[in-house]
């Protein structure tokens, strides 16, 4: 920001924490260490984290080479805040588990949403294929 | 060459002397080269080279010595032996650059002493001056050498033919350094060269010399037209980095034919890589030693602006030590290499404009001083930085990213912003600081002085360069190569247009081409608009000497603006509307009359105020679904202003539809019907009945002109405005005051009364 004002730019991001979210929905939270003009980021000690309700879990990665457009958002850890969060960390099995247990339970209501609309006539929202979450 | 073409040639046994050379050197000869050596054998010299040639394909790194020493340079020619020693020394330590520990242990030595142990001869020569190398080519392998290969300009030389390095070069690879095609590379790019700080006086060095490969390029610097720098943001910043550094004498600034074709090469692949960008600078570089190998990677010297205002953004002085301010010790320590501007000598916007340069520059040197003082004096820093260094101690991955690599992403962001237009390209921008700037200088004004100092981002405004592509053609040959590209396009397909002819459309298809014209004109004079619209600010930036050209020009465009609204009638008069009401018919039309109306002269603006009131109703019923047309009463109403009494006795009649000499009013009025029920027409209707009593009021001879058709139209109007019931009128966008003044005229205290409940003439009734 300081090199040019009224811009945004990853620059002054770099090796620190962040947490990056993707178009297909992943979490990625890892130290950013380089970047390049399509905001193509290389994450460090990266760390997939899988939110279900309160709960959450983190999967390891490593590094992460992320390509710019799949980028949705990105953002600053603020190391000290980063632990004070009413939510709850499990093991990666339990997380995966509940996840399971949730796209489930998504799908049994679509289901039945989509019969409803189909029983009053209605046509049913087709999803867009890109994004799927 | 060889004086003998092939094997067969060659007089083995006649040649008594070349026997005796080859003799003499029997130690040096590789023996599986002896047919060559024998064969060929014409000079001392020849043999040599091809024993470094050999040697050279043995060593896993390229070393740069194997350019090809000049003639001067007697010591490589004559003593083998002694050269090899050199270079194998050389390999060794070129070996331990890898490692930043020896690389520091080698830099301490004292940077006189490298280019005296690494690049002796090439630096007691002059032939100094075609090659360029400083020490920090010396630390920049296989590309270096690959480069002073393929050179295909060299200094004419005594045993040349031998001595061609680009045939030394064959057996590595073989490369072409024209454009087109990529540099080569021995290092993979993207590989950060392990070089200190370019000075950044290579700028300089580059900027007046415009690269001439192509067609003409100029080099340029136009007056910023389109930008705005706060009165803040200094001009005169800095520039110390560009004349400071004295230039030696061995060092000229001028480009190989080579290295002009690599920057171009480099440039033409749309990007230089930060490695590429050294290299490059290497080049140019020069012997200086105050670069500082030892400089850490650091972050950016930031200038952060305090959090209250901005600050002036180039103004700043050297900046505060930045809170950031590192010295990994770990793997990511790499040896600050502070690329120098890279030039690219392309037309147009691939140039960094000079103020992002040295913003660039200054964020460099910023940083640089702080490396060296901090270099100097660690202990002294105050206690923010020593925690935040700490905290970096603690993070051994830090900086991979070089600061040279932060600068090259900035430095490509920085040149999205150049473009030739920045009043086409980045309009909501221009004009939104345009706004703020106005503001604050308002403020100026009354204050003390300027209270935010706004930092603006520079939108430099680069020249356009006109360069036409030419195909590749070759000459002597006939006719041109079938190549087909982006900007040499083939015709693929053989399309005639066929226009189909009158008889075969039908009436639809016949109203849709209608229409269709419709929309085309109104895109055409929607561009004349834009453009006359923008006149007033090309006459402030133009010279004294064009603005009668631009006038004219501008009067022009208006007239055919004009034109295209009206429709090109070739009698005097303009006897059919229905131009003009195809137009009007569609919303953008209306919109685009209401923007012109200002341009008009005012008989013109009357022309089509007449137009719009002699068919109203057919307006209003075509506008009911868009309801556009109350934008256009603003600039009727600017247009009633100049109108004389005349004319808007007519422009009532035509709105009123009331026949001026009538012996009794039609039992209906649909005409004025349906302008009193629509609001736009009861809004036109009161600005034009208030123009006229103002005009009344004000003016006492042309009232006594007028008076007869006046006073019987507004006898007329008032009837019929009295017959209407409420009802059925329209709620005006405003209701003029002095309406009741003129029906007190004409209509009696009873039905003046019954007009004012009626139309609502008494303020505080709605």
């Amino acid at each position: 920001m300081n090199y040019m004002p009224g811009t945004a730019s990853l620059i002054q991001d770099i090796d620190k924490k962040h947490l990056v979210l993707l178009r297909d929905g992943r979490t990625l939270i890892g130290y950013l260490r380089s970047i390049d003009q399509f905001a193509n980021l290389v994450l460090h000690q990266t760390v997939e984290r899988i939110h279900v309700g309160k709960k959450y879990g983190d999967i390891p990665r490593g590094i992460f080479v992320v390509r710019g457009e799949n980028v949705v958002l990105l953002g600053e850890i603020d190391l000290e805040k980063e632990s004070d969060t009413p939510l709850q960390q499990v093991s990666i099995e339990e997380i995966l588990e509940e996840q399971r247990v949730e796209q489930q339970a998504k799908q049994e209501s679509e289901k039945l949403k989509v019969q409803a609309l189909k029983e009053r006539g209605l046509c049913v929202p087709r999803a867009d294929t890109l994004d799927e979450y | 060459m060889f004086r003998y073409q092939s094997l067969e040639d060659c007089p083995l046994d006649e040649d008594e002397d070349a026997f005796q050379g080859l003799g003499e050197e029997d130690e040096d000869i590789d023996q599986f080269n002896d047919d060559t050596f024998g064969a060929g054998a014409v000079d001392d010299d020849w043999q040599e080279a091809h024993e470094r040639l050999a040697e050279l394909e043995d060593k896993p790194v390229a070393s740069r010595e194997q350019d090809g020493p000049s003639s001067e340079d007697l010591d490589l020619l004559g003593d083998p032996e002694d050269t090899l020693a050199e270079r194998l020394t050389r390999l060794v330590i070129d070996s331990e650059l890898e490692d930043p520990a020896i690389m520091q242990a080698v830099q301490t030595r004292g940077p006189a002493q490298q280019p005296g142990g690494l690049n002796s001869s090439i630096w007691d020569s002059s032939a100094v001056l075609r090659r360029m190398r400083g020490p920090l080519l010396t630390q920049e392998m296989p590309s270096v050498s690959v480069l002073d290969y393929a050179l295909p300009q060299r200094p004419p030389q005594p045993r040349d033919d031998e001595r061609d390095p680009s045939e030394r070069a064959l057996p590595r690879r073989s490369s072409s350094p024209v454009i087109g095609s990529p540099p080569v590379r021995a290092v993979p790019i993207g590989t950060p060269p392990k070089q200190a700080a370019v000075p950044s006086f290579n700028q300089q060095i580059l900027c007046p010399k415009p690269v001439h490969i192509r067609a003409t390029l100029q080099q340029r610097y136009p007056a910023p037209y389109g930008e705005r720098m706060s009165p803040n943001q200094l001009c005169n910043v800095p520039n110390s980095s560009l004349l400071g550094h004295p230039f030696p004498h061995s060092v000229s600034p001028v480009l190989t034919h080579l290295q002009r074709a690599q920057l171009l090469g480099g440039a033409q692949a749309g990007r230089m890589s930060p490695s590429q960008f050294a290299r490059v600078s290497g080049l140019v570089g020069s012997p200086i030693p105050s670069v500082n190998p030892k400089l850490l990677q650091g972050r950016v010297g930031q200038m952060m602006p305090p959090a209250s205002g901005f600050r002036a953004f180039f103004g700043a002085p050297p900046a505060p030590p930045p809170s950031q301010l590192q010295h990994p010790p770990g793997p990511g320590s790499h040896l600050q290499s502070l690329r120098p501007q890279p030039q690219m000598f392309r037309p147009d916007t691939t140039h960094l404009h000079p103020q992002h340069r040295r913003l660039l520059h200054q964020r460099q040197q910023q940083s640089r001083s702080q490396h060296r003082s901090l270099n100097g004096s660690v202990g002294d820093r105050g206690g923010h930085r020593s925690s935040h260094q700490e905290q970096m101690r603690k993070d051994p991955y830090a900086n991979l990213m070089l600061q040279r690599e932060k600068d090259w992403v900035s430095k490509i962001q920085m040149m999205q912003l150049q473009s030739t237009d920045p009043y086409l390209d980045d309009y909501y921008y221009q004009n939104y600081f345009q706004k703020l700037e106005k503001l604050s200088a308002a403020e100026e004004v009354h204050g003390d002085g300027p209270k935010k100092e706004r930092t603006k981002l520079i939108t430099p405004q680069v020249a356009k360069l006109e360069h036409t592509y030419k195909p590749v053609q070759f000459e002597g040959s006939l006719g041109k190569l079938t190549v087909s590209s982006v900007n040499n396009p083939r015709k693929m397909i053989d399309a005639v247009v066929t226009s189909r002819s009158e008889d075969d459309e039908t009436k639809e298809k016949q109203v849709r081409d209608k229409r269709r014209q419709t929309l085309v004109t109104i895109e055409k004079t929607y561009s004349l608009l834009l453009d006359v619209e923008d006149y007033e600010r090309r006459y402030l930036l133009s010279l004294e000497g064009e603005r009668p050209a631009l006038m004219g020009e501008r009067k022009q465009k208006i007239c055919d603006m004009y034109d295209n609204l009206r429709g090109k009638a070739p009698g005097q008069d303009r006897p059919s509307d229905d131009h003009f009401m195809q137009i009007m018919c569609i919303r953008k039309g209306k919109r685009l009359v209401a923007r012109i109306l200002p341009f008009l002269s005012p008989e013109q603006a009357a022309d089509v105020l007449m137009a719009t009131a002699r068919n109203l109703p057919f307006l209003i019923k075509k506008d009911a679904q868009d309801e556009v047309l109350p934008c256009l009463l603003r600039p009727f109403s600017h247009v009633l202003y100049h109108l004389p009494l005349g004319t808007v006795t007519s422009l009532v009649q035509q709105l009123t539809n009331l026949p001026q000499s009538a012996p009794a009013p039609a039992p209906t009025n649909l005409h004025l019907t349906a302008v009193l029920q629509n609001k736009f027409g009861l809004s036109l209707l009161y600005l034009v009945l208030s123009r006229g009593e103002e005009l009344q009021s004000s003016d006492t001879n042309t009232e006594l002109m007028q008076d007869n058709q006046w006073t019987e139209l507004m006898l007329m109007a008032t009837r019929e405005l009295l017959r209407i019931p409420q009802a059925a009128l329209a709620k005006p966008v405003s209701t003029p005051s002095n309406l009741l003044s003129l029906f007190s005229r004409y209509v009696d205290q009873q039905k003046l009364n019954l007009l004012e409940t009626k139309l609502h003439l008494v303020h505080g009734i709605r």
